[in-house]
């Protein structure tokens, strides 16, 4: 997904638009194509699974339906085609931006769609946002604070909080914030404590991966001579860390966030879930327990959409973060990896 | 009522201790000073279910709860059974049972404005029983099969045809799927009709607002004048507002009600029940009219083609123990395989009796010994069973392992298979090749439209694999079928429950339970119609 050769043109021509154009153009024709197999991909995988959306609910014997009167309803739903006639409806449909209707509730898939995205953006947004302040905030006292004052047990946090899941603080906050303390009520999810204590359940697991690489580059930056000489003219730890360290060593960080997106997504999902809020977390959980293609297939091209997205701004993002990328030769830069190291030895070498 | 300036969680703790103790007088709603009005309840459910086209979710379970805030029907049907006239003021029917007349309540109209008069009543009772497949909107499975038209012969009467006497007809007006529906929402294409904000009826209640999946806002009309007279209450509801909102967690739902968040929780488990009592909240277990809880056998595989082993079956149960163990006390015994509070049902306690001795004499009797580690065994094969917990019913594994170890006792080898609601619907069906018995959890309308599902004779079932050989429970079916008269009917009603239950075709378990509602103390006033689901239509909510 990200061409080792990127930025390559725009080295050789001095007017950086042209390239960029180019550049951007490729990746959303790539976008276009993940977007498609993932629609693919939903399709095959929903229409491998025993049963359908229809006889599913019509053989429940409580309902009383006759054999015929099911023939007759699956038949007017097209489910008795052939799959690839089925597949090339929906696809031809999808093509011209027509997401249909949900087989579950008859409803726009559309309709279904912008429902419940304002409420997961926000859940995202503000996980998002508390992964990356308790990140710093740890980041930050794993250089203030002595190791035996307690800076150990902060760079143990990130380890402890990986190993949590997201459904497990939810509850706990729940009991203890919902029911114990009554900060919010348990059945309205979207005010604004419930979110606030929602987002925080889904940004701790996020904070942790951020904060080690954060950690990591860092304690690199820190060993750097320019830190040493820094030092050496007597500037504090503060600032040093707020002028000197932080902007080098935050680099990587905007690469990390661009992957946790997947996990911003698939963690709001559950942390939907346990807080009862209605996002695209629950809709999916209800068409797929439905086999409700239509509103899958239009999600999973949504959340491909988001990510394909998220990573191209993360891309376009960097030289804006580093100047020495336009500088000098950022072929080779950090390219298909997403870890400190390759920023690093970037660094090294410009630098 | 007791009165609190700071409704808390203690407050109601205390109100609860207060009602625990005044709960033998008579409701509040029926004080000389008049009901309380007004208040909001919130009702916490598993889930709303899929969809909200009416015709494809009046007879879900979810959104039945809904459907009896926002529409009438034509009947009230009680939670005993009883059919007492509600839209439809009277009605009569000819001697064949295939001609029915309709006379409408004046005055009544639907949320949009149009008067619920007989047009309206045939365009729902075409729909209910055709559906519009072709536009996604199913017919409704359990409206009789029999319907031929109906007309409108003046504004308030309506005549209905049906092809063969259909004594169901009229309690088949008062059970979910019969919810009267506005003729200018009916005519709208299911993908509008699935906007459950667009959708008019003529219940005590308006839709405020809605979230798919979320939740169901009510608020009461103000207007209105039609309730059931069988529920002593006619005028607009008490309750402002009823909100129905989704926790999917049940332990969330409940704790949301002991913390005073919400009024009601839907679908607690049966093990919470107890404390929950006794803390003073009201539990409500109401039964639905239909079948126990328990086995149509497949007389077609053996050992089970030998009536002795079916019988062995019946008495080697012990029901009691099913109660005590995975139940409570709310739940009750089974007296036949249909509930007890269905018209119609007979005592058939006896035939149901534990009796483990009786049980091991048949077993004998039928050449199956004991054999190593206990197990009978009949020309080398071993007695086995195997059970298919029915997904549907949360606590039906629960049971099969109880019954597994009480058959095990009498040399039973009892597998026990449980499978998700899709495959369990692919695998298992009513005498199934590999299906000696079918977990039945099933409601129905009409005690007499159980006898023509048991045989294969007019697409019935066939539950027990008998096709059309008993000749017997065939005579049964016909007559059942041809009554014209509920005197004529039932005797013959009896003699069926005697006859399968003696035969072991079909083996209860317990009566069922499947609607659990757990309700702060200061709610009151609510009914429970012949579905079991609540209404809050006479609720009204203390401090």
């Amino acid at each position: 997904m990200r061409p080792s050769h990127r930025m390559a043109a725009g080295q050789r021509n001095p007017d950086m638009r042209n390239p960029y154009l180019i550049y951007a153009a490729k990746r959303l024709l790539q976008a276009v194509a993940v977007i498609l197999l993932a629609y693919l991909f939903t399709f095959v995988v929903v229409s491998i699974l025993p049963g359908d959306p229809v006889t599913n609910v019509l053989r429940d014997p409580q309902n009383g339906f006759t054999e015929e009167q099911i023939q007759a309803i699956v038949a007017a739903q097209g489910l008795d085609q052939p799959i690839p006639v089925q597949l090339w409806t929906s696809l031809s449909h999808f093509l011209t931006g027509d997401f249909g209707l949900s087989m579950r509730s008859s409803r726009p898939v559309a309709t279904l769609i912008a429902e419940v995205l304002p409420s997961t953006l926000i859940l995202a947004s503000a996980g998002l946002a508390v992964a990356l302040v308790v990140a710093f905030a740890i980041a930050y006292g794993t250089q203030l604070v002595p190791t035996r004052f307690g800076g150990g047990a902060l760079r143990a946090l990130p380890s402890l909080f990986l190993s949590v899941p997201n459904f497990v603080i939810g509850l706990v906050l729940i009991h203890a914030f919902g029911f114990q303390l009554g900060l919010f009520r348990v059945i309205e999810p979207d005010s604004a404590w419930a979110t606030a204590f929602a987002a925080i359940a889904l940004g701790i697991p996020i904070s942790a991966q951020i904060a080690e690489v954060l950690i990591a580059n860092l304690d690199h930056e820190a060993r750097q001579d320019y830190a040493a000489v820094a030092r050496s003219r007597g500037l504090g730890q503060a600032r040093l860390f707020a002028r000197h360290l932080l902007k080098p060593s935050s680099l990587p960080v905007v690469t990390v966030i661009a992957l946790t997106v997947g996990e911003v997504l698939g963690g709001s999902l559950i942390t939907e879930a346990v807080f009862g809020r209605t996002g695209i977390g629950s809709l999916v959980q209800r068409s797929a327990a439905a086999q409700d293609l239509p509103v899958l297939q239009a999600v999973v091209a949504l959340a491909a959409l988001v990510f394909v997205l998220v990573n191209l701004v993360a891309d376009l993002v960097y030289p804006l973060l580093d100047p020495r990328l336009t500088l000098v030769g950022p072929p080779r830069r950090r390219a298909d990896t997403a870890d400190d190291t390759a920023a690093a030895d970037l660094r090294t070498v410009t630098g | 009522m007791t009165e609190h300036h700071f409704p808390s969680r203690r407050g109601l703790l205390a109100a609860a201790a207060v009602l625990a103790g005044t709960s033998a007088l008579p409701l509040p709603a029926l004080a000389a000073d008049g009901p309380r009005k007004g208040g909001d309840v919130v009702f916490l459910i598993d889930s709303l279910g899929p969809t909200w086209i009416p015709n494809n979710s009046a007879i879900s379970s979810f959104q039945g709860h809904i459907w009896g805030h926002v529409t009438d029907k034509l009947a009230y049907v009680d939670a005993d059974g009883k059919v007492s006239p509600w839209l439809a003021t009277r009605w009569e029917q000819n001697a064949d049972a295939t001609e029915f007349t309709l006379h409408l309540k004046e005055g009544v109209t639907f949320s949009d404005g149009t008067p619920l008069d007989a047009a309206a009543v045939v365009a729902n009772l075409d729909i209910w029983h055709a559906g519009r497949i072709k536009e996604g909107i199913n017919p409704i499975g359990l409206f009789p099969k029999t319907y031929d038209r109906a007309e409108a012969v003046d504004l308030r009467t309506v005549k209905v045809h049906f092809k063969a006497p259909t004594l169901g007809f009229i309690p088949t007006l008062g059970y979910h799927g019969s919810i009267l529906i506005s003729p200018k929402t009916l005519a709208k294409p299911a993908s509008q009709q699935a906007d459950l904000a667009r959708t008019a009826g003529s219940g005590p209640y308006l839709v405020a607002a809605w979230k798919e999946g979320d939740f169901v806002k009510l608020v009461k009309r103000k207007d209105y004048k039609w309730g059931p007279e069988a529920v002593g209450h006619t005028g607009p509801a008490y309750l402002d507002s009823i909100t129905y909102k989704v926790v999917t967690e049940p332990s969330l739902r409940v704790a949301a009600v002991q913390s005073g968040q919400a009024d009601i929780a839907y679908n607690a488990s049966p093990q919470e029940l107890k404390p929950l009592k006794e803390a003073g909240f009201t539990v409500a277990t109401p039964r639905y009219l239909g079948f126990v809880n328990g086995w149509a056998i497949n007389t077609r595989l053996p050992p089970y083609n030998d009536v002795k082993v079916r019988q062995a079956l019946q008495a080697g149960i012990d029901r009691q123990e099913i109660i005590d163990t995975v139940y409570t006390p709310d739940w009750k015994l089974a007296t036949s395989f249909i509930q007890s509070n269905v018209p119609g049902a007979t005592d058939h306690s006896a035939l149901l009796s534990y009796d483990p001795a009786k049980a091991e004499r048949l077993l004998d009797e039928a050449g199956w010994t004991r054999g190593r580690g206990g197990i009978r065994t009949k020309d080398g094969k071993p007695l086995t069973l195997t059970l298919y917990s029915n997904p549907y019913l949360a606590t039906s594994k629960a049971v099969d392992e109880l019954v597994a170890q009480q058959l095990g006792k009498l040399g039973w080898k009892v597998d026990i298979r449980a499978y998700d609601v899709v495959t369990f619907g692919q695998k298992v069906a009513f005498g199934g090749p590999a299906v000696p018995a079918y977990e039945v959890t099933r409601s129905f309308i009409d005690a007499g439209t159980v006898a023509s599902i048991l045989t294969s004779a007019n697409n019935g079932e066939n539950w027990f694999a008998l096709g059309d050989s008993d000749p017997t429970l065939n005579d049964l079916r016909d007559r059942i079928a041809g009554a014209k008269s509920h005197e004529v009917r039932a005797p013959l009603l009896d003699e069926l429950q005697r006859y399968v239950l003696e035969q072991g075709y079909y083996i209860p378990r317990t009566q069922i339970v499947q609607r659990i509602y757990v309700q702060s103390p200061g709610l009151k006033g609510e009914t429970y119609n012949g579905i079991a689901y609540a209404s809050y239509y006479t609720a009204i909510k203390g401090e």
